[in-house]
């Protein structure tokens, strides 16, 4: 970290731009990208997407599964089929994570730890109560990684959004952990978001537009005193000079590579516009990931028993209820495929802004090629709470996984899934991951 | 001893002049009328003056400024010409001192006391003292933009006439310590039934396997406490909440009014807790957190808890002010009745200029620059994220955009303390909204020009004519005692001309010496006063082992209690500051400082007792937290605390010394006491020129050891704290006691400028020269006239500085 401050400053020294402009410049992406040596292609970058309550297995998966098997798409996914080359269904994958806690906090806070939960004093609808997850989560651990590497290493490491999480922390609402007792909370207001990632550009957009007007009241005011006291405000005006000097200075330095995004800072965070804040936080997340802020990201969609009231699709009941309904509630069955239909559109939204995106660094493809989005969920089926057959879904070239099929494993633990992601991310050595008795046969064999 | 004698003689040499002068006491000690007039006197002076030139000036300087090679200080001071005739009787010239001696002697100090020795002759030498344009200082800017920010939505009203008992909870309802609420749980409901409701001092309770009471279940229960949390001074507070269960810390949150049950998750819709351990992962855990607060505030806390079939249960709040240890969040600081959120900002500030003596807004840096800007960006994001509260407009009401004008008129008012000019009104409420994409944007803008506008940013000691006067009386009221901007009261009083007759004007400020932030302030004053700011009291461990940090600490609330009690007192008399036997002590300090009553049930309380020593203690002179600050770790200092008795309570100048001279205690034979170590020390001549004032006072106080306790022996010898101290009019003053000291200090027209003076520059940060060289001793007169009642002192400096224009009130 040292070092690249040092080479920081230096770069700002080089630039003309005094310290006292720091503040305002410090944490530009493009400064930062400009300012490290990033020689070591191909990058490799992963988004973890979550959405709650379950599939709906006839629904989601493929009739055959097998290396050689050209991927089949059902009604769920039908919207991802553009990018079906580039995808891979993992069947046969359990979370085998028992102990405290009930289905959906140890569906949700075990998900990307693979480990169990603490005992705590959160009681859930059945089973005994429970605390936080007792490790840390795949992403975070990924990010570990890169962070520990300066040629990996970004600005932000992870960057968590969620859309439409519920204001509240508990072993339901988390699923990134940087370590045990340990939860991440994500961002689930876009502006909020902004301005963590773009805040200091467009404060310095906001301060330069009234920097006028302060002269001006220096001015008049000076017209009215002695002249003793007339340099106090002399100082002060050089002082605004030198603030629009610098903005200057930083604006012309700090041109982004993807421009920031549109985004309507007056949003409210209600339910009903939970669709138009989920385009903002993957536009956020897409510019991000393009401006290499970070190379991790995850988005969560509501919470584990999430009771989203899904009216932009015409449907009025909560989401966790009705995904309780029996199979043979055809209604319900409806309802839920619409659902999920939905978060794949939303998901296809993300794939495609990946895939539109070239590729910065001029070495060819698109940024998708270089991401790995895996799209996961805490039940395999909603009204049986199983946590087995989770539906994971793997798209783009980042974990160079081999794609276009669908894969039964049969019911292994799911700690062997994030062992060859961390290997496939570059971390080989990593022997376990999560519980250990659970990583019984190493990596899957996913390439 | 031997020198006061020596002055003696002197005088009576000189008596024949000096009686000759008729109104000779009046012509030495400084009424300039006399001189000018007197025939006598101004023989003198040209005697004097000859002199001055044949003997003095090779070395001093024609007008005592002194050079280079020879004596390059220059010659002022604070003795009276008597005294400074007996120095140069003494020893000047160097080579020859029997040459200018007697009346030859007197008429030298003469001169030279009138032309540049003396306090007004060096003054009558410098330009003019003028009221200075400054900025507002950090304690200013933090405290107007708490108060800008906390007026809303309130100022929203056009309506000028305001109750004054708007919003203010009656005293009688406020109580000290937490409301408590216990529940009993079932399931996911953790206040399913209230059991308990009842004060609690401070909140550090082990149920242990049991449960708060006996119809409350131990498997599950709940609890919370809320109140409203006292910072006393500025800086960051650490908190800590230490439970195997859960918790939650709400601190300075907006009071939404649907806060009274605790839902089954979440309990304060849309708030953030400040420390969320409500998961409770069956480990005792502490979890702390770091917050900026602006001192001389209230700020709501809420603390939630529950057990859910854990094993055990049990909860502890603390934290850590700053400079102080970690303790228990107490009675002493938390009281009921919660108010609204305070406006912090946290942003870090360069420290004002304290070259004379008090912090002034004299200079801009660009630290300040920056910090004004990042100021400015902070308090606009809160305001955009509290819009809907703040200028009472939703998202999507139809009339917003005219609602958020409206609420930009009012900011600006109340930031620039006077109406606006129709340029700014325009401006702020068209052309910034056409310069912008969207509304919000529009405000966000407003506010940051508003935020670092020089009319926010500075007080101007001359307002142009189109601020009218009114309002510039109450921008300087406020400032001098609130170091903030008028309220609204405050500006409806300007906008009615209710500020114009004299009785209207001191009921407004008597209004604002009862409010909180003056208090704030005022206590603040005590503190710098008595140099009282982040002291290290550490001793000693082997020496003082029962001087820990939690006895520091009470030490510091001793002090700061028995100064609000005198200050606020009806009498706020500042003798009793002085001459008071009492100390303010709790079971910990008694142990130390009231030995004999140790053990005894009052001596155990949390609570601070009055506790009267006859003959002893004197007030804050003998406080053990200022006697142990101005001592050394394993003894005491009677040079420290002489240096602060001279220049702090008696009010004389002291030179810095002409060379540095260490204090080795191992450097002096086994058996001295300090005093005789100290007088050793210091016998050479040119240390007596100040020791002989130093050295008296810090001996006055040798009955007090290190730590501030009373002792009758120093180093097996009994203590002699009997001496004599030489006035700044020359006389002898025989002191056998602290008490002594206090009794003459109180009587002290000297002692009593120094504290007006002091007090007028932290209030108004001005000197009292700026607003006419009388101005002093007017307040002096009065001081005295209203037997020195501090608060009828504080309206009076607020009275000087509100209408130190007067001509503002005819026109």
């Amino acid at each position: 970290m040292k070092r690249i401050d040092n080479q920081r400053r230096q770069f700002l020294k080089d630039l003309g731009v005094g310290l006292s402009a720091l503040p305002f410049i410090s944490g530009l992406p493009s400064l930062q990208a400009a300012a490290t040596n990033r020689n070591t292609f191909p990058k490799q970058r992963l988004v973890v997407m979550f959405s709650p309550n379950g599939t709906l297995p006839k629904e989601f998966w493929p009739d055959q599964f097998g290396p050689d098997t050209p991927l089949d798409l059902k009604p769920i996914l039908e919207p991802l089929a553009p990018y079906s080359e580039q995808m891979l269904l993992l069947k046969g994958v359990n979370n085998k994570i028992r102990g405290d806690g009930d289905g959906h906090m140890r569906g949700m806070s075990c998900l990307l730890t693979a480990t169990e939960l603490n005992p705590g004093n959160i009681q859930g609808g059945s089973d005994s109560p429970a605390g936080w997850a007792s490790g840390i989560s795949i992403d975070q651990h990924v990010r570990n990684h890169f962070q520990s590497n300066a040629a990996t290493r970004t600005r932000f490491g992870s960057l968590e959004f969620g859309v439409a999480v519920p204001n509240r922390a508990d072993p339901w609402t988390r699923m990134c952990y940087a370590g045990d007792d340990k939860p991440v909370a994500p961002i689930d207001d876009p502006s909020q978001m902004f301005s963590k990632l773009y805040g200091g550009t467009q404060d310095r957009e906001h301060l330069s537009s009234i920097l006028d007007h302060v002269r001006g009241d220096l001015k008049r005011i000076s017209k009215h005193i002695s002249s003793e006291d007339r340099s106090l405000l002399e100082d002060h005006m050089e002082l605004v000079r030198k603030l629009e000097t610098d903005i200057t200075a930083a604006k012309s330095q700090s041109e982004l590579e993807h421009p920031e995004p549109e985004i309507d800072p007056n949003i409210e965070l209600v339910n009903d516009n939970t669709p138009e804040v989920s385009r903002m936080q993957i536009d956020l997340l897409v510019n991000a990931l393009a401006n290499d802020m970070t190379r991790v990201a995850s988005l969560q969609y509501m919470r584990s028993v999430g009771q989203a009231r899904m009216r932009w699709l015409d449907i009025n009941d909560g989401h966790h209820s009705l995904s309780h309904k029996p199979d043979k509630d055809l209604e319900a069955q409806e309802k839920l495929k619409r659902i999920n239909v939905w978060f794949a559109q939303e998901l296809a939204y993300l794939t495609k802004r990946l895939a539109e995106t070239p590729e910065p660094g001029g070495v060819g493809g698109s940024m998708l090629d270089y991401t790995q989005i895996v799209w996961v969920n805490e039940l395999g089926k909603g009204n049986s709470h199983t946590l087995n057959n989770i539906p994971f879904v793997f798209i783009g070239g980042g974990a160079g996984f081999k794609t276009n099929r669908a894969l039964d494993f049969g019911g292994t633990p799911h700690n062997r899934l994030w062992l060859s992601l961390a290997h496939a991310m570059g971390d080989k050595e990593l022997k376990t991951f999560g519980t250990e008795r659970f990583n019984e046969g190493g990596p899957l064999n996913l390439s | 001893m031997r020198r006061a004698l020596t002055q003696k003689r002197i005088m009576r040499r000189a008596t024949g002049f000096t009686l000759a002068l008729g109104a000779s006491s009046l012509f030495l000690f400084g009424a300039e009328t006399v001189s000018a007039s007197s025939a006598e006197g101004t023989a003198i002076l040209s005697q004097g003056k000859a002199l001055y030139a044949e003997h003095c000036a090779r070395c001093h300087g024609e007008n005592g400024e002194g050079n280079a090679q020879e004596y390059d200080e220059p010659l002022y001071g604070d003795r009276s010409i008597k005294s400074l005739a007996g120095l140069i009787e003494r020893t000047m010239p160097e080579d020859e001192p029997e040459r200018v001696v007697g009346t030859d002697a007197l008429s030298v100090a003469t001169f030279a006391y009138h032309e540049f020795y003396s306090k007004q002759a060096r003054e009558s030498l410098l330009p003019k003292a003028r009221i200075e344009l400054s900025r507002l200082t950090v304690s200013q800017y933090r405290n107007a933009l708490a108060d800008l920010i906390g007026s809303f939505p309130a100022a929203l009203s056009d309506n000028p006439s305001i109750p004054e008992s708007e919003d203010v909870t009656p005293a009688q309802e406020i109580k000290a310590g937490f409301e408590a609420e216990y529940f009993q749980s079932k399931g996911m409901n953790k206040a399913d039934k209230l059991r308990i409701e009842r004060l609690d001092p401070f909140v550090d309770f082990d149920f242990g396997t049991g449960s708060p009471a006996e119809d409350i279940t131990p498997d599950q229960f709940s609890a919370i406490w809320n109140g409203s949390l006292f910072a006393k001074k500025s800086g960051y507070y650490e908190f800590k909440v230490s439970t195997p269960n859960g918790a939650r810390l709400y601190l300075n949150a907006e009071n939404t009014g649907q806060r009274r049950k605790m839902r089954d998750d979440s309990s304060v819709a849309g708030q953030k807790a400040v420390i969320d351990a409500w998961v409770s992962s069956g480990k005792m855990r502490e979890h702390t957190t770091r917050v900026f607060l602006l001192g001389g505030r209230h700020y709501p806390i809420r603390l939630e808890f529950f057990k859910y079939k854990e094993e055990l249960s049990s909860i502890r709040f603390e934290w850590k002010p700053p400079h102080s240890p970690w303790q228990l969040v107490d009675d002493r600081y938390v009281r009921s009745k919660p108010g609204p959120r305070v406006y912090v900002a946290a942003t870090p500030f360069p420290p004002d200029d304290r070259s004379a003596g008090y912090e002034r807004g004299s200079s801009v840096s660009p630290g300040w620059h920056e910090a004004i800007t990042q100021g400015a960006l902070a308090a606009a994001n809160e305001i955009i994220d509290r819009l809907p509260y703040l200028a009472e407009v939703r998202e999507d009401a139809p009339d917003r955009p005219a609602k958020l004008k409206k609420f930009l008129r009012h900011f600006a008012e109340l930031a620039f303390r006077r109406p606006l000019l129709d340029a700014e009104r325009e401006l702020l409420t068209q052309g910034i909204f056409q310069d912008a994409d969207t509304a919000d944007t529009a405000v966000r803008r407003a506010i940051l020009f508003v935020l670092t506008s020089p009319n926010f940013l500075y007080h101007h000691p001359t307002p142009p004519p189109s601020t009218p006067p009114s309002f510039a009386i109450a921008e300087r009221l406020a400032l001098t005692l609130w170091d903030s901007i008028p309220d609204r009261q405050l500006v409806a009083a300007a906008k009615n001309q209710d500020l114009a007759s004299p009785e209207a004007l001191r009921k407004q400020i008597q209004r604002m010496v009862r409010d909180d932030r003056t208090r704030g302030k005022i206590h603040e004053f005590f503190i710098h006063w008595l140099e009282a700011e982040e002291r290290d009291l550490s001793k000693d461990e082997t020496l003082y082992p029962e001087f820990d940090e939690q006895t520091m600490d009470d030490l510091r609330y001793s002090l700061d209690l028995f100064i609000e009690e005198v200050v606020w007192s009806e009498q706020s008399d500042y003798r009793d500051l002085l001459l008071s036997d009492n100390l303010l002590l709790n079971g910990r300090l008694a142990k130390l400082y009231q030995p004999t009553e140790a053990d005894t049930e009052s001596s155990t309380g949390r609570a601070f007792q009055p506790v009267s020593l006859p003959g002893q203690r004197a007030g804050i002179l003998t406080h053990p937290y200022l006697l142990s600050a101005f001592a050394y770790h394993d003894t005491t200092s009677p040079i420290h605390r002489g240096v602060f008795l001279t220049r702090n309570i008696m009010g004389r100048g002291l030179k810095p010394p002409p060379e540095a001279v260490a204090f080795k205690n191992d450097e002096f034979p086994d058996d001295l006491s300090m005093r005789e170590k100290i007088t050793r020390l210091t016998s050479d001549a040119a240390c007596m020129t100040c020791h002989s004032v130093i050295n008296p006072l810090g001996f006055a106080l040798e009955n007090f050891d290190a730590v501030g306790r009373w002792r009758d022996h120093d180093n097996e010898q009994p203590v002699d704290s009997a001496s004599e101290y030489i006035t700044i009019e020359g006389e002898s003053e025989h002191f056998s006691s602290a008490r002594d000291l206090a009794q003459y200090a109180v009587t002290s027209p000297t002692a009593h400028e120094a504290f007006i003076t002091d007090l007028f520059r932290y209030l108004v940060k001005q000197t009292t020269d700026a607003y006419g060289r009388e101005t002093l001793e007017t307040l002096r007169a009065r001081f005295t006239e209203q037997s020195f009642n501090i608060q009828k002192l504080i309206e009076e400096i607020a009275l000087v500085s509100a209408l130190h224009d007067a001509k503002l009130m005819h026109d």
